[in-house]
């Protein structure tokens, strides 16, 4: 089966200081991916990368079979992103915000109110659809984010710390609608610090620190080859510079 | 709204260029559309300095900008009464023209050009370069167009009445070139800026620009018909010669001198090939040298990037003011709790961009007042300083009293913040006494808005008139110090910068504002009346010191029930 996503020797600086120093990486079509590291690793770059907002990168980027560095639009085509932070033009509703979406998406009008309308009742924003979202909380505006990114039904979804700002029936509706899409076929790049969340949703999880990958396969084969730990235990015994436990102690002997 | 709809028509008409461009011209409108309804919706640089006095969102900006365009364009028509030489009279159009397209551009250009969120919202949705491209560029004419077309509009019909439809059709063919210009001049400008300073005090520096621009609004209106009364420029002619070449505004008027009067002077005929030469090199310089480095230095500003890297210059100025704030704290404050409101104020009036927007166009305002007190006064305002006439006690009094809007201005503005929620370090904490914060906060603020003002008023009274007017200028500081506590304790209902302004405190707020600015008129007025009774100023001021003392006392001890407004969620 040939892989819905590939990068080759991808590598990425800003200025002296390298980001990426050669990230491979191949997944299937279906997978839910959970992409994880601490900060600084590069996490953001690769995303970044994979939704064609850096270009300026060495080595070779394939999506479904397309190299992204020679159709850019065509790769964005298939994917669908949710960005870390709750970036949005605010002074608009999510009608006109997400109505702007649908067009640069090129989805008929019908068809893209029928459905803006539907995921915005499912995220309960049915009474706020017509409302300015700078009134909106932070959580409000992660939904509408979210809806934007699944707008256009893509093939493959880029969600970076979506559940931030979420309430918790929100999280349990995102956290179904990973599973549902995954079922459906859809792939799924889950950039998260939450590592209770990427250890239930994630197929395969990659591991990346300084730049490189350092682990990648299911959470059962990284328990295997980590001991039966938690998959926070695990994060913190490959990225971690010291103890942790010494760092609370040191912490608690500040009041010595 | 019907002008945005016009411009997008009007822009859209040559779709099938666009599509032959590789332009999609769908993906063009719907972007367009979703900017002009945003512009519609954001502040204009009118807006920038008086942000959030109003909780209710900003709509219809793009006629307001218009407007106030017009508003603007109006000025400009005293270029062609003033004097009789029209190369003179063109001359100080574009002069004005460019300078104030400047200034309005500096601080409305930001917010067209730096929309950081393109980057995440626009950018990875699949439109190719030259969609977004074109869409930028054209959002740019659109934005320059609402400020052109309303500036010049009084003029071209003033000139359209003097000088008839040829003189309006010169004047129309060389705006364009002239606004272009100005463009180039705003992107130096801004590489300048970017050259000298981090990609993170860029806003800040804009904001500057901003408040320079309001000051430079208000003071040309009160400050420019008054010189003009005065000056002989009615005879003045501008300099036809070759060192007029190097004035950017001499090319526009020599050039509409060549085109309408066909006045074949050399100078002229280099002015007006200039006109158009010299913007068309000017974009192509943008174009191909200043837009990379400008582009990459933009995505600095708006990229992950800047914020990636620590900037070890911003750590080191920040822990400079330490031991000047700390000092001052030491002099004026009580240990502790009033310390520590003392610090608090002071550090974030110093770094607070939305404060500093705030509170500077009023000491700009004040400068301002002092200019006009002194244009006003018959025989020139030193002897009348020097001479104490009725005249010169105004100005002298004027300058002390007037110092309270700024105080009055700043100590408002101390109980907001854009992060009000920070403020729970004061309801968390065990302060058994709010008042102790307050004072430290109000004294800060004294301490930086007033003093520096009062020590100049003073300088300048003491220099000017003598130590005769000591007692006057004593009472008046002292009455001052007065008014800032009073204020303060009538104002002041919750801690400082734990409120957002859209939060309003309905009881009391009309009567309090009246009562800030009754307060300083009538201290001013009684001065004002016992201003040659010496007897009267020192026992006047005796009652102002106590005044002072019970009233700063009182602002110490204001405790949590005199408190209307908690912790707002």
């Amino acid at each position: 089966m040939e892989p819905i996503i590939e990068l080759n020797e991808v590598h990425k600086s800003y200025g002296e200081k390298a980001v990426l120093k050669g990230i491979n990486l191949s997944i299937n079509a279906g997978q839910v991916i959970g992409y994880i590291g601490p900060n600084g690793a590069g996490k953001s770059t690769t995303v970044k990368i994979l939704c064609g907002l850096i270009s300026d990168y060495e080595g070779t980027v394939t999506v479904a079979g397309i190299n992204l560095k020679e159709d850019p639009v065509s790769v964005k085509r298939k994917i669908g992103y949710v960005p870390e932070l709750a970036e949005l033009y605010d002074v608009l509703t999510p009608v006109e915000f997400l109505g702007l979406m649908a067009e640069l998406y090129d989805i008929p009008k019908p068809i893209a109110t029928d459905r803006i309308e539907k995921m915005l009742t499912a995220f309960d924003l049915a009474s706020n659809m017509n409302n300015r979202m700078d009134t909106f909380s932070k959580g409000m505006k992660q939904k509408v984010l979210i809806t934007s990114g699944l707008l256009h039904n893509p093939d493959i979804i880029i969600l970076d710390e979506p559940l931030s700002g979420l309430d918790a029936n929100s999280v349990i509706i995102v956290k179904d609608l990973i599973s549902k899409l995954a079922k459906d076929g859809k792939t799924i790049f889950y950039c998260s610090h939450m590592m209770d969340v990427v250890e239930k949703v994630s197929d395969r999880i990659i591991l990346i620190n300084e730049g490189q990958v350092i682990a990648d396969g299911s959470f059962a084969e990284l328990q295997a080859q980590q001991g039966n730990e938690s998959l926070e235990k695990i994060f913190a015994h490959l990225t971690a510079t010291s103890s942790l436990g010494e760092a609370a102690n040191d912490l608690m002997k500040a009041f010595d | 709204m019907f002008i945005n709809n016009f411009f997008l028509y009007i822009l859209l008409l040559p779709k099938s260029v666009y599509q032959n461009m590789g332009v999609n011209t769908h993906h063009l409108k719907a972007i367009l559309t979703a900017k002009l309804i945003m512009d519609d919706r954001r502040p204009n640089s009118v807006h920038q300095t008086q942000k959030k006095k109003n909780a209710k969102p900003i709509k219809w900006a793009t006629l307001g900008t218009m407007l106030m365009s017009t508003f603007l364009g109006l000025f400009f028509i005293i270029s062609f009464f003033i004097t009789k030489d029209t190369v003179t009279q063109f001359f100080l159009f574009f002069t004005f023209f460019i300078f104030l397209l400047a200034s309005t551009l500096i601080s409305d250009f930001t917010n067209v050009l730096i929309d950081i969120r393109d980057n995440a919202i626009i950018l990875p949705k699949p439109i190719n370069d030259k969609t977004f491209l074109l869409a930028r560029l054209l959002h740019i004419v659109i934005h320059v167009s609402k400020l052109v077309l309303p500036m010049t509009m009084p003029s071209l019909i003033t000139v359209g009445i003097i000088h008839g439809t040829k003189g309006v059709i010169f004047l129309i063919f060389l705006v364009p070139p002239a606004t272009l210009f100005t463009i180039f001049l705003i992107n130096a400008l801004y590489i300048f800026i970017l050259k000298v300073t981090t990609p993170e005090k860029f806003k800040s520096i804009i904001s500057y620009f901003q408040i320079a621009f309001a000051i430079l609004i208000y003071g040309s209106y009160q400050i420019v018909p008054r010189l003009i009364n005065k000056s002989a420029l009615a005879n003045y002619q501008f300099p036809q010669t070759a060192l007029s070449l190097f004035v950017p505004p001499f090319w526009f008027a020599g050039g509409w001198e060549f085109l309408y009067h066909m006045n074949t002077s050399l100078v002229l005929i280099i002015a007006f090939i200039f006109s158009l030469a010299m913007p068309a090199l000017s974009i192509w310089i943008v174009i191909k040298y200043f837009a990379p480095s400008f582009n990459q230095k933009l995505a600095m500003i708006s990229g992950s990037d800047a914020s990636e890297s620590v900037n070890p210059t911003n750590v080191i100025s920040a822990s400079n003011q330490k031991p000047f704030a700390e000092s001052i704290a030491n002099l004026f404050t009580k240990k502790g709790a009033e310390r520590m409101g003392f610090l608090h104020a002071w550090y974030i009036t110093s770094r607070s961009r939305d404060f500093k927007m705030r509170v500077y166009p009023a000491i700009g305002y004040l400068l301002v007042y002092m200019v006009i007190m002194i244009l006003q006064s018959r025989k020139g305002a030193l002897e009348e300083l020097q001479n104490q006439t009725l005249s010169g006690k105004l100005i002298f009094l004027g300058g002390i009293y007037f110092i309270s809007f700024v105080i009055i201005s700043a100590l408002t503005q101390i109980k907001y913040s854009d992060k009000y929620k920070a403020s729970t370090i004061f309801y968390t904490s065990p302060i058994s006494i709010p008042g102790h914060i307050i004072s430290g906060a109000v004294k800060a603020t004294i301490i930086k808005f007033y003093m520096p003002l009062a020590i100049t008023v003073s300088l300048l009274g003491v220099t000017l008139v003598g130590i005769k007017i000591l007692p006057n200028l004593l009472l008046g500081m002292s009455n001052q110090l007065c008014i800032c506590f009073l204020i303060a304790y009538v104002s002041f209902v919750e801690m400082p910068f734990s409120r957002t302004e859209s939060i309003t405190v309905k009881t009391g707020s009309f009567i309090r504002g009246i009562i800030s600015m009754i307060i300083p008129l009538g201290m001013a007025t009684l001065h004002f009346l016992i201003y040659d009774y010496q007897v009267a100023i020192l026992l006047l001021l005796a009652l102002s010191s106590t005044a002072v003392w019970l009233v700063a006392g009182s602002v110490y001890n204001k405790t949590w029930s005199d408190l209307k407004v908690g912790y707002q969620d």
